[in-house]
């Protein structure tokens, strides 16, 4: 049978094991349509940079809820244009720094790190996935 | 190797314990012998063991925050500030992420990232990395008692750095500390594992240093319900007295419904002291600790407030020994110190207006404790039996069968059936029941209750509705009731 759906990669990365928003995030994104390849929790880099390129996904999506976002987010942008995957979207949320911090400088700092959306706590499944629809032209 | 609930023998325990201290090279500077006379040192207002003792004698609630930072120092000013302006009766230490993994050389370079940076970048302590010095230095410069709370399938090497380093309470297990700490470590690996911690901790209490052990109580703190974690804990308690641990905490993570509440501390403490007498282990003090919200907390600081005060009531009305403390930052993350001790100081003044107020065995409460203790019985006089009269092995077993199951557990080594919701009173109850070994009078308690919220709703159970539920405090409500 000829599958149509468009595949996202989704995982939680480093060594956290925030379990639940993954189970919710995927259950929104296989309701609305999208192929979930679910990584699950304690994702290393290499990790979500192979499951793109074996299953051809359009986007990365990277949860990171434990404080240490910062240190285990950099450098997945190279990883990915190293790997051939070159502008693949990259989307990260979560609570991706240690400490209460203004939301403005986390998400320059994500951008910076070459994340083409970065979500804030509290951030609803919807929204993500209106966001992916409208970056993907679906 | 072959999984039993057996006491370890002398010549087994230092062979693998040879090989452990090996692990990284602070575990050179561990010296039993040399570490028992330094527990012998510490104060008895600085024992975490003696403390609970006492508090269970004059039914007090104790407050204790969670909080680790990466560096020594930092972390001294922190525990010492939660202890001055947040009024902590008792300290945690807690272990950053990269050490709950093993991940040694990652600390080493976050803890020199973090002082470039002037701030953590580490989100707890690195024990393990910090060494028996460090560890002394920092039970010398804090005034209370200690206790390592962590995360940890293989907690070895950090058993035998924060004990010789003078800690007198530590969290975990073999199953608390897997399923919903890992993702593919197996069960026979980590209650092994933890057998080597419980083991270490029953050659110092033969020693007479009195070291408290605990539990994880709440498991993935989603919408577990009471007889899944009281099961466990009662698991793990048995496995803890049977390597000799003598001085034990059992947990529970608030679900939100008073009566519901007050009867799983009381449910708690009445099982579990049944079973350990039941088999053998009749010279053991047992505690017990009440988690605040464990699951989405409301971003606004007041509403977060509201949803720590209610835990403190519970865990106040409950008369459980210790109450965990939430802060008003906990919808985004790690909290600062003022966050954590403005939730301690909260805490504080609920439990103290309630220390005079009994709360009533009303009838509702009587049902809930003999609901939970029908469950639970049934929990775990399966998982002994699957383990042929062991519950070591049993536990394996109960797992890959599903006797046994956790909500929202990342681990692959558990079933992920059972799914629970809140009834029409936001009692949480289960809409699937899975392969619990329940009684059919059970399952249709179960069934009744759900069916009524979904009536009342106007909608059949579903998935939906145990998102609705995940999300509902968060939201400023306890049960997820659909928009209207």
């Amino acid at each position: 049978m000829e599958n149509n759906k468009v595949k996202v990669i989704l995982g939680v990365i480093g060594a956290d094991c925030h379990a639940v928003g993954n189970k919710i995030l995927n259950y929104a994104f296989t309701s609305a349509g999208f192929e979930v390849v679910n990584l699950g929790v304690l994702v290393p880099q290499e990790e979500f940079v192979n499951a793109a390129i074996e299953t051809d996904a359009k986007a990365i999506l990277v949860a990171s809820l434990y404080g240490h976002g910062e240190i285990d987010c950099r450098g997945l942008r190279e990883r990915c244009r190293e790997s051939g995957l070159g502008d693949i979207l990259l989307y990260v949320g979560g609570n991706l720094v240690v400490g209460k911090t203004d939301f403005t400088e986390v998400h320059k700092k994500f951008i910076e790190m070459g994340y083409d959306r970065v979500y804030e706590p509290g951030i609803l499944p919807d929204q993500v996935v209106i966001d992916l629809k409208n970056d993907l032209g679906l | 190797m072959e999984l039993k609930n057996k006491k370890w023998t002398h010549d087994h325990f230092y062979g693998v314990r040879e090989e452990i201290l090996k692990h990284w090279p602070t575990g050179a500077d561990v010296n039993f012998e040399e570490a028992v006379k330094y527990h012998e040192t510490i104060p008895a207002r600085k024992h975490f063991a003696k403390r609970l003792v006492k508090a269970k004698k004059n039914g007090e609630t104790l407050t204790q925050p969670r909080a680790g930072v990466a560096l020594l120092d930092e972390h001294i000013n922190l525990l010492n500030f939660l202890r001055t302006e947040g009024e902590a009766d008792l300290l945690p230490t807690t272990i950053d992420s990269y050490t709950r993994q093993n991940q040694y050389e990652n600390c080493a370079n976050a803890i020199e990232e973090s002082m470039k940076a002037g701030r953590s970048l580490l989100n707890g302590f690195p024990a393990v990395n910090h060494g028996v010095h460090g560890v002394r230095k920092l039970v010398e410069s804090v005034d209370g008692p200690l206790q390592v709370r962590h995360g940890t399938p293989d907690a070895r090497l950090l058993t035998e750095i924060t004990l010789a380093g003078g800690f007198t309470s530590y969290e975990g297990g073999g199953i608390s500390y897997n399923i919903p700490y890992a993702k593919s470590v197996s069960l026979e690996k980590t209650i092994y594992d933890w057998q080597y911690n419980d083991r270490l901790v029953g050659i110092y209490a033969e020693h007479g240093i009195e070291i408290n052990r605990e539990p994880f109580g709440p498991l993935t703190g989603t919408l577990v319900p009471p007889c899944i974690s009281h099961a466990v804990a009662i698991i793990e308690g048995i496995l803890a007295a049977e390597q000799g641990v003598k001085n034990i905490t059992l947990g529970y993570g608030q679900c939100g419904n008073l009566f519901q509440d007050v009867a799983a501390i009381k449910a708690l403490e009445q099982l579990a002291e049944e079973y350990l007498v039941k088999h053998g282990y009749s010279d053991c003090v047992l505690t017990t600790v009440f988690h605040q919200w464990m699951g989405g907390f409301p971003q606004d600081e007041a509403k977060a407030f509201a949803v720590i005060s209610w835990g403190a009531a519970a865990a106040a009305l409950a008369k459980a020994t210790k109450v965990i403390v939430k802060t008003p930052h906990e919808a985004l993350g790690i909290p600062t110190k003022e966050a954590n001790a403005m939730g301690l100081r909260a805490t504080k003044q609920l439990i103290n207006m309630l220390a005079d107020q009994p709360f009533p065995m009303t009838a509702e409460v009587d049902i809930e404790v003999e609901m939970i203790k029908a469950e639970t019985r049934c929990i775990l006089d399966k998982v002994f039996e699957l383990g042929n009269g062991d519950f070591a092995s049993g536990s394996v077993r109960a797992f890959e069968a599903g006797v046994l199951d956790v909500p929202f557990a990342p681990s692959q080594y558990s079933l992920n059936k059972i799914l629970p919701a809140r009834d029409n009173n936001g009692a949480v109850r289960l809409f699937d029941v899975g392969n619990l070994p329940f009684t059919q009078d059970i399952i249709d308690f179960h069934k009744a209750k759900i069916d009524a919220r979904a009536k009342e709703e106007g909608r059949k159970a579903s998935f939906q509705m145990v998102i609705d539920d995940i999300y509902a405090i968060s939201k400023g409500r306890l049960v997820g009731r659909p928009n209207k």
